[in-house]
């Protein structure tokens, strides 16, 4: 070690600022913060779907996808049931109420009603109740890995945190959000008869008719809950993934997960009804 | 400011040149360079908050320079693809400050996740986790979940899966820290032990007085730059007012004396 050349010890210690600090990049700038956001929940999204398509990828990760499916699902099946079956009984007891004013025939209001839940309320609702219960976990999750470095961990171990982390999720949730707004369709549909039953004695074979259920509307209500369930867990995991901080980062990443997710949903809904309306058939099943 | 190591006779396993980062505009690390060579283990000390763990990173790639450059075994971490850098990391291990044990595993598969990346047969796995928790005095608690460890059993365990691969290269962020004496001195005697002659070893740390028994040489970040870096001898020689009080405080000095 003869040969070691230390510092001299009369050196002055380093002074700072001795090169020029970087110019912030313009994605730091507040109002390009949404088109930044949006960049790189896109880059994640194609990261995903290529982890998603590589070959054996998805046999590989067998076991978390399994594990994400049970979770996701468990976590969503009550809160679908409660809000959707309260929602169709809210909804056909309140049309009821305003249509009993004007017409005196109640034949369509089934028809009607199951048209709806399937286009539009049993797919949004679901992805937004996935929005908020599954959106919320996976950036804790996620984002708690980050700040307990367990993400580093994962990438010491040369395992990918998209591979590892967002792929299984994202597969699960694309396969429950699908599952889930097809249960809650029927859970929503039901609780309508009830109210239809109950209070306006409407028979069951004049409610549940899908006279007016096109294979536009069928398929409509499937295009959105795919697309629901690919968002939620990627602006999800975008938001742990860029988790900074303690546990007060966490909170922060969860929050805007939900907000995110929410909104992304909300997006979704009004594009792809726009598409459904001008490009899907409006013919009968 | 990048002190250059002259040592014609070893082979650099790491070498960093020009290091900067700043973060929200405030410069952390300013102008760092540090040489690795094969064989040595590098101690890596200064006051908390100056960016000895930030700099280890860099040396693992796990956060990338504003400016500057990290080349291990002979490449460049800026510029390999995701799957040069997986190649690189095969031959890493990363000793995190806060453990960063996976919590939805147990031990065993804690220990078992490198070699399980990188294809080893199911038996070795199980063959060698089990050794490697023998090498740590931790055999049998592969069904335990690190929430159900005290902190020296995690840093333990941490070490066994930064080291089960073998990788010649080993990086240790801090790896004593809140850890009692017994603790810290039979984790110090692992890091002896596991280091290869044949690799490198770097240590962040706060340990000195442990540190002397095994680092080779050290490297004092004072205010984002490098202010010293030699041997102990050379660091216990030195007259510089920081360095000394530095030392004195953390009991180099006082081991001279």
């Amino acid at each position: 070690m003869s040969s070691l050349a230390p510092t001299p010890a009369t050196a002055e210690p380093q002074k700072r600022a001795k090169r020029p600090i970087p110019r912030q990049s313009k994605a730091n700038r507040p109002l390009l913060y949404p088109l930044a956001a949006f960049r790189r929940g896109a880059t994640l999204f194609l990261e995903t779907l290529l982890w998603c398509i590589k070959p054996g990828a998805l046999k590989r990760r067998r076991r978390q996808i399994l594990e994400q499916l049970f979770v996701i699902g468990n976590k969503s099946v009550v809160f679908i049931t409660v809000t959707l079956g309260v929602l169709g009984l809210i909804s056909v007891f309140q049309v009821l109420v305003q249509v009993e004013r004007i017409l005196p025939d109640f034949s369509m209001i089934g028809p009607a009603f199951i048209q709806i839940m399937t286009r539009e309320f049993a797919p949004t609702m679901a992805g937004l109740m996935i929005a908020t219960r599954v959106g919320s976990g996976i950036a804790a999750e996620i984002g708690s890995m980050v700040v307990t470095e367990q993400v580093d961990a994962l990438r010491m171990c040369n395992a990918d945190p998209v591979d590892y982390l967002v792929m299984p999720r994202f597969v699960a949730s694309v396969i429950q959000t699908t599952l889930l707004s097809i249960y809650g369709c029927v859970i929503g549909v039901a609780s309508g008869f009830i109210a239809a039953g109950l209070f306006w004695n409407i028979p069951a074979g004049t409610f549940f008719n899908l006279q007016l259920v096109a294979y536009g509307d069928v398929v409509s209500g499937l295009m959105k809950a795919v697309a629901y369930g690919m968002a939620v867990p990627i602006v999800a995991a975008q938001a742990g993934l860029e988790t900074s901080g303690g546990s007060e980062g966490v909170g922060t990443a969860t929050t805007r997960a939900v907000v995110n997710a929410s909104f992304s949903v909300v997006v979704l809904d009004f594009l792809l009804s726009g598409f459904s309306f001008l490009f899907l058939s409006k013919g009968p099943m | 400011m990048s002190v250059s190591i002259r040592d014609a006779g070893q082979e650099q396993l790491i070498v960093a040149t020009g290091l900067y980062k700043s973060f929200g505009g405030e410069p952390i690390l300013l102008d760092v360079g540090v040489e690795v060579f094969r064989g040595r283990i590098l101690g890596i000390i200064g006051p908390g908050g100056v960016g000895k763990s930030l700099l280890m990173k860099m040396l693992a790639g796990l956060v990338e320079p504003d400016a500057g450059d990290v080349t291990v075994l002979g490449q460049s971490l800026q510029s390999l693809n995701a799957s040069g850098l997986a190649r690189v990391r095969d031959r890493m291990g990363f000793l995190f400050q806060n453990y960063a044990l996976f919590d939805f595993m147990d031990v065993g598969q804690n220990i078992a996740f490198p070699l399980e990346q990188m294809g080893v047969p199911k038996a070795e796995i199980t063959r060698r986790v089990a050794e490697r928790l023998a090498e740590v005095e931790l055999p049998g608690i592969e069904r335990l979940f690190p929430n159900e460890l005290a902190g020296g059993l995690k840093k333990r365990v941490a070490l066994a899966r930064a080291t089960i691969a073998g990788a010649p290269i080993l990086l240790y962020d801090d790896p004593t820290a809140g850890l009692d004496p017994v603790t810290s001195s039979k984790i110090f005697e692992l890091i002896r032990r596991l280091h290869r002659p044949d690799g490198a070893t770097v240590i962040v740390g706060h340990d000195i007085d442990r540190m002397v028994a095994v680092c080779d040489e050290w490297l004092l970040l004072h205010e984002g730059a490098v202010l010293f870096r030699g041997t102990t001898e050379e660091g216990r020689a030195s007259s510089h007012e920081v360095l000394k009080t530095f030392f004195m405080e953390t009991g180099m000095l006082g081991a001279a004396a």
